[in-house]
């Protein structure tokens, strides 16, 4: 057998290094855990908002992303409207949040914690 | 009628009347400073008050809020570190964590609470139990006036 063209997947989401970082400094409190998984949920002016939590272990459906030794998953319904999406972390005195840069949505709220695809 | 007003004002510490008094109240706003100074008008709680501690510096020494118009439900909360009070400017400390609120926006966050909410997805610091908040945006950020 000859000709098997590996063809190079793009991750369903990428994680930024400060977004790792984050991360990583969270899983390490929680060594039980074994990721985060993100989700999606109908709430807020603008229809959908993201979820996230520490999960211990993976569902058959999720979609699993492992980037610089973090394990991020990515629950089934969330998979459609996260995919190409950048996972970042930004920090401040005030505030500091995981941000979603989010290609496929069409508006978002005006804190951007709500959006609509 | 005007006696009963000044009674529930004094009784309660700050007015929670119907708004067809409010008028009267406002007559006595001697008695308004007065009964202010006994209630605490805006309250911090241990958490916001943990936070700031960490984050004050010489330079920025306090938290400001500000309510401005705008966000998808008519107003919203805004959070600075600033260094300068102003004259029309309230001040509110506990345990050495100090909170300034300018005397307009302070008609429409008094008697909440300030909190620094921490999850996983976000910390930040927020405006929670705000009597005058109708309803707000899903993050908080952004609220309605009860129109009474």
């Amino acid at each position: 057998v000859k000709g098997k063209r590996l063809i190079p997947t793009r991750a369903a989401l990428t994680l930024t290094p400060s977004a790792v970082q984050r991360i990583k400094k969270l899983l390490e409190s929680k060594p039980e855990c074994i990721g985060l998984k993100i989700g999606v949920k109908h709430r807020g002016c603008n229809g959908l908002s993201y979820t996230l939590e520490y999960t211990e272990k993976k569902s058959a459906m999720d979609e699993e992303v492992v980037q610089d030794g973090v394990r991020v998953l990515i629950d089934q319904k969330a998979q459609l409207t996260l995919l190409g999406t950048e996972m970042d972390y930004q920090e401040s005195k005030l505030a500091s949040e995981f941000v979603f840069n989010n290609p496929n949505i069409k508006g978002t709220c005006g804190c951007g914690e709500s959006f609509s695809i | 009628l005007l006696i009963q007003t000044v009674g529930v004002r004094e009784g309660w510490g700050r007015y929670r009347g119907p708004s067809c008094t409010y008028s009267l109240a406002r007559h006595f706003s001697a008695a308004k400073l007065k009964s202010e100074q006994f209630s605490d008008v805006l309250q911090i709680s241990d958490s916001c008050t943990q936070r700031l501690k960490e984050i004050a510096t010489n330079d920025l020494p306090f938290l400001r809020i500000c309510v401005e118009g705008g966000g998808c439900s008519g107003f919203q909360y805004k959070f600075d570190m600033d260094k300068t009070i102003n004259e029309d400017d309230r001040v509110f400390e506990k345990n050495g964590a100090k909170v300034v609120v300018d005397e307009t926006s302070l008609e429409y966050v008094k008697g909440s609470t300030v909190d620094y909410h921490e999850e996983l997805i976000r910390s930040a610091f927020r405006i929670i139990s705000n009597p005058k908040a109708e309803h707000g945006c899903s993050c908080g950020s952004s609220f309605s006036v009860k129109i009474d």
